[in-house]
């Protein structure tokens, strides 16, 4: 395969900067004359470049084929257009709308909002899908539906452990970011994942969360 | 005017005594550090009996060393957790027989505020997203609604259990940070190591598990020490440009024991350059443990009101930072 001369494969620079995340760079281009995407995960100079590349190769072929399952299951995701792995870039569906993160609120519209979140998560876990960064900015709220994003981090598993460790992640960032509304949100969310998943499954979700939190938490010295 | 205000810490392996003025100067920070022996881990009740007997020591050279007569401190702070309980209750007992004896409030700290706190008073940073790392917390944080937040942490292991365990695999004696960073930086054969990031969390425990087979296997102590460096060290500054990036904050500040290891600075810097935001490590003698981060964090709580009566004056071995409210900053 020839390395492309630019990210994501085009002739010309895919388009400008619009946000500089912990591990991709995302632009705003065209891509076959449609707004897109440009998700390029550069390399970072502060990890060993043996490292590095090994993590980026396999975040950005993962999301990819994450992404199509997550779909699959029922769970809105750009669409994503070209996949470049020299380029480590992804290029995808511009998804017009704002984060979650700017919706968050004690409104019944932000309710509304977890609840269907919840559903969102309870359908990824059904189909053995943990997203593994459920954050308020890796939601974007498109007219009135939600559009989940950025599942390098995500993983296939059906374990107990790890669909509790994506629920304490969406609490970690709602108590860290949001804490005034925390506790409503994440209620509301376990309602959702809750209708969806069965209230047996989310009982059992909640315990194993709450064990998790017990042993990280108070980590002591020894 | 400013007052001054005395600190006790013995959370873990150190015992410290500081005296601080409520403009920010440092007049004393005395300690001693309590070491198990090689190839160990800290035994609390063993740790408890050393403090217990240079108590009295450190305080009285902790008060000749500030050159503040005991008559001119205005309250006593303590760290009254989270750490080890038989360790916490001797700072407690310390502080509180001092406290009745002048007739003065008495203080509660936190210690991971303690390290934040002090952390701002020495380099400077206002609000900050800031890396907490040592042998008790990996606890990524930032300042919101009265509160410090925690926004990532370790899942199972702290990143100085990690060096530590680590260390004493290999035969030395706790804290090993030093000495895995020395022998780190003989090395630059890299061994994979599992890297394991999930959302802002970290987790230690296979990594710790397969350097130590790497050990095992015969690899060099020195090539193992760099992998497991470059690893952790990349997770962790990953999570924290994370939170810098979720935050949209312009300042990092790194604080805690392992904060004085060089190549996580250096890694700390150079993430913090490509977000444009700016850098704050504690000074290298102040990133461990000590006197001082109770005593300033003391002072600013007291300023703020907060005492406890001498009756309630216990320890909480498992007091969360972000339970604790932060009126000073508000
Ligand atoms: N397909 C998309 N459509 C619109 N905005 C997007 C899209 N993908 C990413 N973004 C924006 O870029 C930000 C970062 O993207 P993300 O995939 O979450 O990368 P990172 O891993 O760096 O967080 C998102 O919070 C969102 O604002
Ligand atoms: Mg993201």
């Amino acid at each position: 395969m020839t390395q492309s001369t630019y990210p994501g494969g085009t002739e010309k620079p895919p388009g400008s900067l619009i946000y500089r995340g912990a591990e991709a760079d995302i632009l705003q281009g065209t891509w076959v004359g449609r707004p897109a995407i440009f998700k390029v995960r550069k390399p970072l100079p502060y990890r060993l470049p043996e490292l590095d590349s090994g993590i980026r190769r396999q975040r950005t072929a993962h999301e990819a084929t994450i992404m199509h399952s997550a779909r699959k299951a029922g769970v809105q995701v750009p669409w994503l257009y070209r996949v470049d792995m020299p380029g480590t870039t992804l290029v995808m569906e511009h998804v017009y709308g704002e984060r979650l993160k700017e919706r968050v609120g004690d409104s019944a519209e932000s309710s509304r909002l977890f609840r269907a979140l919840g559903q969102d998560v309870a359908r990824l876990h059904a189909a053995g899908i943990t997203h593994g960064d459920i954050t308020t900015a890796n939601v974007i709220v498109r007219r009135k539906e939600l559009v989940l994003i950025d599942f390098g981090l995500a993983s296939r598993s059906s374990r107990l452990e790890d669909r509790a460790v994506d629920l304490r992640l969406i609490k970690e960032t709602l108590v860290g970011a949001h804490a005034r509304v925390a506790t409503r949100a994440f209620e509301a969310l376990l309602e959702g994942y809750s209708v969806e998943a069965g209230g047996r499954e989310a009982e059992a979700a909640v315990t194993q969360l709450r064990s998790i939190e017990r042993r990280g938490r108070y980590a002591r010295v020894t | 005017m400013s007052t001054y205000i005395l600190g006790v810490e013995s959370t873990a392996h150190t015992f410290s005594v500081s005296v601080v003025s409520s403009d920010g100067r440092i007049l004393s920070n005395e300690k001693s550090i309590y070491k198990p022996a090689a190839g160990r881990g800290i035994h609390p009740f063993e740790a408890s009996q050393h403090h217990l007997a240079l108590a009295g020591t450190v305080l009285e050279r902790a008060i000749r060393e500030s050159g503040v007569g005991e008559e001119d401190l205005s309250a006593v702070a303590y760290a009254m957790g989270p750490g080890l309980g038989p360790c916490l209750r001797v700072g407690a007992v310390v502080a509180r027989t001092l406290a009745s004896s002048l007739a003065v409030p008495l203080v509660p700290v936190n210690h991971a505020v303690g390290h934040i706190e002090l952390g701002c008073l020495l380099t400077g940073a206002r609000d900050p997203v800031v890396l907490l790392v040592s042998g008790g917390h990996t606890m990524v944080i930032a300042y919101s609604g009265g509160r410090w937040r925690i926004l990532g942490e370790g899942l199972d292991l702290t990143l100085g259990q990690l060096l530590d365990q680590f260390g004493r695999h290999a035969g030395l004696a706790s804290p090993c940070g030093a000495a895995v960073e020395a022998a780190a930086s003989k090395s630059s054969s890299y061994h994979r190591l599992p890297y394991s990031v999930k959302g802002n969390d970290v987790s230690f425990s296979g990594l710790l598990t397969a350097a130590k087979e790497k050990l095992d296997a015969g690899v060099s102590f020195e090539s193992v020490s760099f992998s497991i460096q470059e690893t952790a060290f990349a997770m962790v500054t990953e999570v924290t440009e994370r939170a810098l990036a979720f935050t949209g904050k312009s300042e990092l500040m790194v604080v805690g024991g392992v904060a004085a290891n060089a190549r996580l600075a250096g890694m700390m810097t150079t993430m913090a350059a490509r977000h444009s935001a700016r850098a704050n490590l504690a000074p290298v003698s102040y990133s461990g443990d000590c006197g001082a981060q109770i005593a300033w964090t003391g002072s600013l709580a007291f300023a703020s009101g907060v005492q406890v009566p001498v009756s309630d004056a216990d320890v909480r071995q498992s007091w969360r930072l972000d339970t604790v409210d932060i009126p000073w900053r508000n």
